[in-house]
């Protein structure tokens, strides 16, 4: 259906179409973020034994994070005497405008796409690197040692983990023979590739979590030793900014998982009649659930140990994965 | 006046606003912001071309990777971050010459590619680029692409001596 709408001529009523297509989408991301955020704390709460929120908007907390925006676009916004202001105003925005651009890429279902590029997967990779430069210009230009580091080692682990992210879906890639994620879905009809390529997956699990900069590897916002990391003189709206691009590149991240390994909105075996946008939810879940029970229950790595498993044991691993799967693709395909 | 031509003005004058921005600021880092302006424009005029392949890597790598340890490079060297007065140097004749030679190079060049015939439309490409170009790079070009393999090894091998070396010299002082 939208692939004949992203094929007709180009005309207002399209353009209408397409914008509201995409605040359709805005709204689903959006209401992801709110209740992602009180899943996470509700689920941490658990595995701690609290309760979590429980006090705005009923017994679950329901509008706890809409309390908690509201009071973060009614705090004062200030802008230390010291800092670089043209850069401090521009951080929040592009640390957080390619966390959108990389949405458009991802294929939700066979109907609810967007952009059908043939380098979908390395689109989504090189666009959301470019919110590292909006960490490291912010973490900079805050004038504050504590973010300075903070901004630094976003930039050192990002840049890190970004090698055994593309070096583990390259497997993927290979297998599928397209960069295309459609395609990639297309591929796993039969198999998923979690079970074609388990290391390829454990791999790109570990970097996900790193790119997200979430606990075990959280270092660039370390609370106990650097106080809050690159954003620690934001305050207000910009900072919501920066924690907004988090969770975005969080759903982002979780729908990747599920279409390079989880077989996006394929069905499991006989039970093809329940629509694949529920398969698709079910899957980014699940993804989203083991995220969230890593942070409650990693400690956090320490710098050098953060450096030397990237650079040691997953580039390493993820380059046998490639000539493993290589060598199967040649002699069994 | 098409869509194409409209997306191709804006983006040559992100690219090119980039540019003049950058030689026209003082602070270091806010160059390197600038220049990741440039870069995405430049990106956003290769997709206009079809090349989304290499659009993609640009971004990728200029934008992304590059700039990063551009900007690593910047913080972790003492700088000066006070706003100097900015002086040119030189005499009138000195900046006449100058501008001349700017205008004749741009001149050169417009000269130069307006009747440049690049054979066939790429548009054919487009959608199978990263696949054309693999094709064609291993089966005509795999000599050139080891060539330039081995190069960045000896880049690599030859940047870790260079550090080894230094890291050496300053436990010695």
């Amino acid at each position: 259906m939208m692939e004949q709408w992203l094929e007709s001529t180009p005309s207002w009523s399209n353009i209408a179409l397409f914008f509201g297509l995409g605040a359709l989408l805005l709204a689903v991301v959006l209401a992801f973020v709110t209740y992602g955020i009180l899943a996470e704390r509700k689920v941490m709460g658990f595995m701690q034994g609290r309760i979590g929120p429980n006090q705005v908007g009923g017994r679950f907390g329901l509008l706890q994070t809409v309390a908690d925006v509201l009071k973060l676009l009614l705090k004062e916004d200030t802008i230390p005497k010291a800092a670089d202001r043209p850069l401090y105003v521009l951080a929040p925005i592009i640390a957080f405008v390619p966390s959108f651009m990389v949405l458009a890429v991802l294929p939700f279902t066979d109907a609810f796409r967007f952009a059908d590029i043939g380098v979908g997967l390395l689109y989504y990779i090189a666009v959301s690197g470019l919110t590292t430069v909006g960490v490291v210009a912010g973490g900079w230009a805050s004038n504050n040692k504590y973010a300075l580091l903070g901004g630094m080692r976003a930039a050192a682990q990002m840049i890190s983990y970004e090698i055994p992210l593309v070096m583990s879906a390259l497997g993927v890639v290979l297998l599928a023979g397209s960069m295309n994620l459609v395609d990639i879905v297309a591929a796993q009809k039969d198999v998923w590739f979690i079970f074609a390529q388990p290391l390829a997956f454990l791999i790109f699990l570990i970097a996900a979590v790193a790119e997200l900069n979430r606990t075990p590897f959280d270092l660039p916002e370390a609370e106990s030793e650097l106080v809050a990391g690159f954003h620690v003189e934001y305050s207000g709206f910009r900072w919501a900014f920066f924690m907004l691009a988090e969770y975005v590149y969080l759903f982002a991240m979780a729908a990747l998982v599920t279409i390079l390994f989880l077989g996006g909105w394929h069905p499991v075996a006989f039970l093809g009649w329940i629509p694949g946008a529920v398969w698709f939810a079910l899957k980014f879940c699940a993804v989203v659930f083991v995220l969230i029970w890593f942070r409650a229950t990693f400690p956090r790595v320490r710098a050098d140990q953060l450096m030397e498993f990237a650079w040691k044991v997953l580039l390493p691993l993820s380059l046998v994965n490639i000539v493993l799967t290589a060598v199967v693709k040649a002699w069994f395909f | 006046m098409s869509g194409t031509d409209i997306a191709f003005f804006l983006l040559a004058l992100a690219a090119i606003a980039g540019g003049v921005t950058m030689l026209q600021l003082t602070n270091v880092v806010h160059m390197v912001i600038a220049l990741v302006m440039t870069f995405l424009g430049i990106a956003g005029l290769y997709v206009l071309l079809s090349a989304e392949f290499v659009a993609v890597v640009q971004v990728l790598i200029y934008s992304g990777a590059i700039t990063i340890i551009m900007l690593f490079a910047i913080m972790l060297t003492r700088h000066h971050t006070d706003e100097r007065e900015r002086q040119t140097t030189g005499g009138v004749w000195h900046k006449a010459v100058a501008a001349l030679s700017v205008i004749a190079f741009g001149l050169a060049v417009y000269f130069g590619i307006r009747q440049l015939d690049f054979g066939a439309d790429g548009s054919a490409l487009a959608g199978d680029n990263a696949r054309a170009i693999g094709k064609s790079l291993y089966s005509y070009y795999t000599i050139p692409f080891e060539i330039v393999s081995v190069i960045l090894l000896v880049a690599l091998i030859g940047a870790i001596v260079l550090a080894k070396k230094d890291g050496k010299g300053a436990e010695d002082e």
